[in-house]
């Protein structure tokens, strides 16, 4: 027992597992870039990067077999790895102050994508020159809206996101006596005109007349999945029928409940946020006889909590940070009057920065620690009685290079 | 200055009341604040050195949680349900706490097809026909039918501007954008939007409600192209009339 101990505590704190890690994850880069060109970015990304075991699917069946750790498996095990071995080897003293920080550093930078692969979220703001918009939508996620639109003054809009759909059975719509009942989702679909007689699975709304099959899932950047399902509202014992939603649809559809109306609709998934942005003005500048852009910037007004009025301008790697969030600009279009800003919000933002910089530190550190250890060797040598030999002016050579070697 | 207004409430398990109904869920009035309903638990323990593993995985998982929660916002509203009203507005809409009939076959329509065009039928999902001008260029021209409204004009319209990255038309936008056709199938309302950004794309598309039936007829497709082929597709729009067996 322990003996097999040992052998893994051997094996964690093991320099070829770093070797090994480093290794893996340099061949998964190599395929997620490759896999960009069938995959697109996202989708190669989330396989190759953010999973912990790299899938193959076997040609022909509907089996799946992990073919490679994950980028988030080897950056696990590294994480892991580096501190074992910082824990076995090193001595907490001051002479390796500089080895602990680069390990700390090391540590920091891939926890840091641990916490972005959580965390992060991206999402866009659309607008035109002198709309004011609240809310940003996800580029690639869905969600199915329950509006309820009775209030004169304002919605209670309800989001459920198609991954809870995919897998809930019945989705209690909490403040509402709505639940939705699931019956079929699909993630990608396509929607064709129900041939006679054959029975619709929607007996509600547009559905009635739609047949739904099922696709594959859309893995460009440039294309979003056309989702359906088919959902029943019910309100205790009342139901009101089977409904299809679709973002191919496109369009709402409505019921009434003890006098409430509540829209349902299929849509990019949004989120609505405690403050308002207007487009002032967006410049799209060429240099002069060309068509070469020069300059993209966005002027927008932010009216934020507490009467807070202010403009920024959001140009190239300028972004306007505001409440936990970045917005970058992202694209423009309709005669440089739209444009179209990307919104990320990543709590972990800070800790690549924060690694390199205590990797810098750390490795200033060793070097300055191994300077002066060398630096009094020499010194030490040259006090010290007797002729000055070529192996000897070596080790103090090598002595001055310390631990760098 | 037009000034936001929301609340925001978080489901499933985040709250400590149904629906966000505790004093900090819902019915918060804006002040330029959203509040997460979320409930923090009060005397939390700082995790042991030992424990970081399962801290750490508690995390991952409360993060993979959170995406999956139902959201809720209370937004103040900045038009009237156009969509809403525009099913309303529907010959055969359901009536409040109705189920809406099923939507009873229409009939179909035909056109006449310009010189050098071809057509088939189908060639897509929903698809009644595609048909093919004799432009260069990437062009795509579709027929589709789909029964009753179909959620409404504002609401189809706003997917068609969707897809060429055009930001979505109020009311007012759409009729200033409608031109009427008369044609043997009635009136039929044209819309021509154009995207000019980076990637330029139009869209010329008719809408018709045709015996309980609406007929999208849209061509869309790199803006030089779709200009080419507009004049010929504008007379095909003007040929429609139903298919009287």
């Amino acid at each position: 027992m322990t003996s097999a101990r040992h052998r893994i505590w051997d094996l964690l704190t093991s320099l070829k597992l770093t070797i090994g890690c480093l290794a893996a994850l340099m061949v998964l880069v190599v395929a997620c870039t490759l896999a960009q060109v069938h995959l697109g970015t996202f989708g190669a990304v989330e396989r190759y990067m953010r999973s912990w075991l790299v899938w193959w699917d076997i040609p022909g069946t509907v089996l799946s077999v992990p073919v490679f750790p994950g980028g988030a498996l080897a950056g696990l095990v590294l994480v892991v790895n580096l501190i074992a071995a910082q824990a076995r080897r090193l001595d907490l003293s001051a002479r390796k102050a500089g080895i602990w920080i680069i390990h700390a550093g090391l540590i920091l930078l891939v926890a840091g994508e641990f916490v972005t692969g959580m965390y992060q979220t991206d999402n866009q703001l659309i607008f035109r020159e002198g709309e004011t918009t609240n809310f940003v939508q996800s580029p690639r996620e869905l969600e199915l809206a329950l509006i309820d639109t009775t209030d004169p003054a304002h919605d209670d809009v309800y989001g459920i996101p198609e991954r809870l759909l995919a897998r809930a059975d019945a989705v209690e719509i909490h403040g509402t006596p709505i639940t939705l009942r699931i019956r079929r989702f699909y993630e990608n679909s396509e929607l064709f005109n129900l041939p006679p007689g054959q029975a619709a699975v929607a007996t509600a709304g547009v559905g009635t007349g739609v047949l739904v099959q099922e696709a594959p899932p859309v893995t460009t950047d440039d294309r979003m999945n056309q989702a359906a399902a088919f959902v029943e509202p019910r309100a205790g014992d009342r139901s009101y029928g089977t409904w299809l939603v679709s973002n191919a649809l496109g369009a709402p559809q409505s019921f009434v409940h003890e006098g409430r109306t509540y829209l349902l609709t299929m849509r990019a998934r949004r989120e609505y946020l405690p403050y308002a942005l207007t487009l002032k003005d967006f410049r799209h500048d060429v240099y002069p006889g060309t068509d070469i852009p020069k300059n993209f910037s966005s002027l927008v007004h932010l009216s934020g909590r507490g009467g807070e009025e202010r403009d920024a301008l959001i140009y190239m790697n300028q972004p306007l940070r505001h409440d936990g969030k970045a917005f970058y600009r992202a694209s423009f279009g309709e005669g440089d009057r739209l444009s179209v800003l990307q919104v990320v919000e990543n709590p972990g933002w800070l800790l690549p920065y924060v690694s390199c910089v205590l990797v810098t530190l750390g490795l200033l550190v060793h070097f300055a620690i191994a300077l002066r250890r060398g630096l009094r060797r020499q010194a030490q040598a040259r006090a010290a009685p007797g002729p000055v030999t070529p192996a000897g002016a070596e080790r103090a050579s090598r002595a001055a290079l310390g631990g760098l070697t | 200055m037009a000034k936001s207004g929301l609340d925001r409430t978080m489901d499933a398990g985040w709250d400590g009341s149904p629906g966000g109904a505790s004093p900090e869920g819902l019915s918060m009035p804006f002040e330029g604040a959203v509040r997460a309903a979320r409930s923090r638990r009060s005397g939390a323990r700082r995790p042991r050195p030992s424990g970081w593993l399962t801290a750490g995985l508690i995390l991952a998982a409360a993060a993979g949680c959170r995406r999956d929660e139902v959201t809720h916002f209370r937004v103040p509203k900045t038009s009237p349900a156009p969509a809403l009203a525009a099913m309303a507005a529907t010959p055969g809409a359901p009536a409040a706490g109705e189920l809406p009939a099923p939507p009873t076959p229409g009939g179909a329509l035909r056109w006449k097809l310009p010189a050098g065009w071809t057509q088939a039928q189908g060639g897509g999902p929903m698809r009644y026909a595609t048909l093919k001008p004799p432009v260069p260029g990437k062009v795509d021209v579709t027929v589709i039918v789909l029964p009753g409204a179909a959620g409404g004009e504002l609401a189809n319209v706003n997917r068609w501007r969707n897809q060429i990255g055009l930001p979505p038309a109020d009311e007012a936008g759409l009729a200033a954008a409608r031109k009427t056709l008369r044609t043997g199938a009635g009136d039929v309302s044209v819309y021509d939007f154009a995207s000019e950004g980076q990637v330029s794309t139009r869209t010329v598309a008719g809408l018709a409600l045709v015996e309980g039936s609406s007929w999208f007829i849209k061509m869309t497709g790199d803006s030089s192209a779709v200009g080419a082929a507009r004049p010929a597709f504008l007379e095909l729009l003007g040929s429609l009339r139903r298919d009287v067996r």
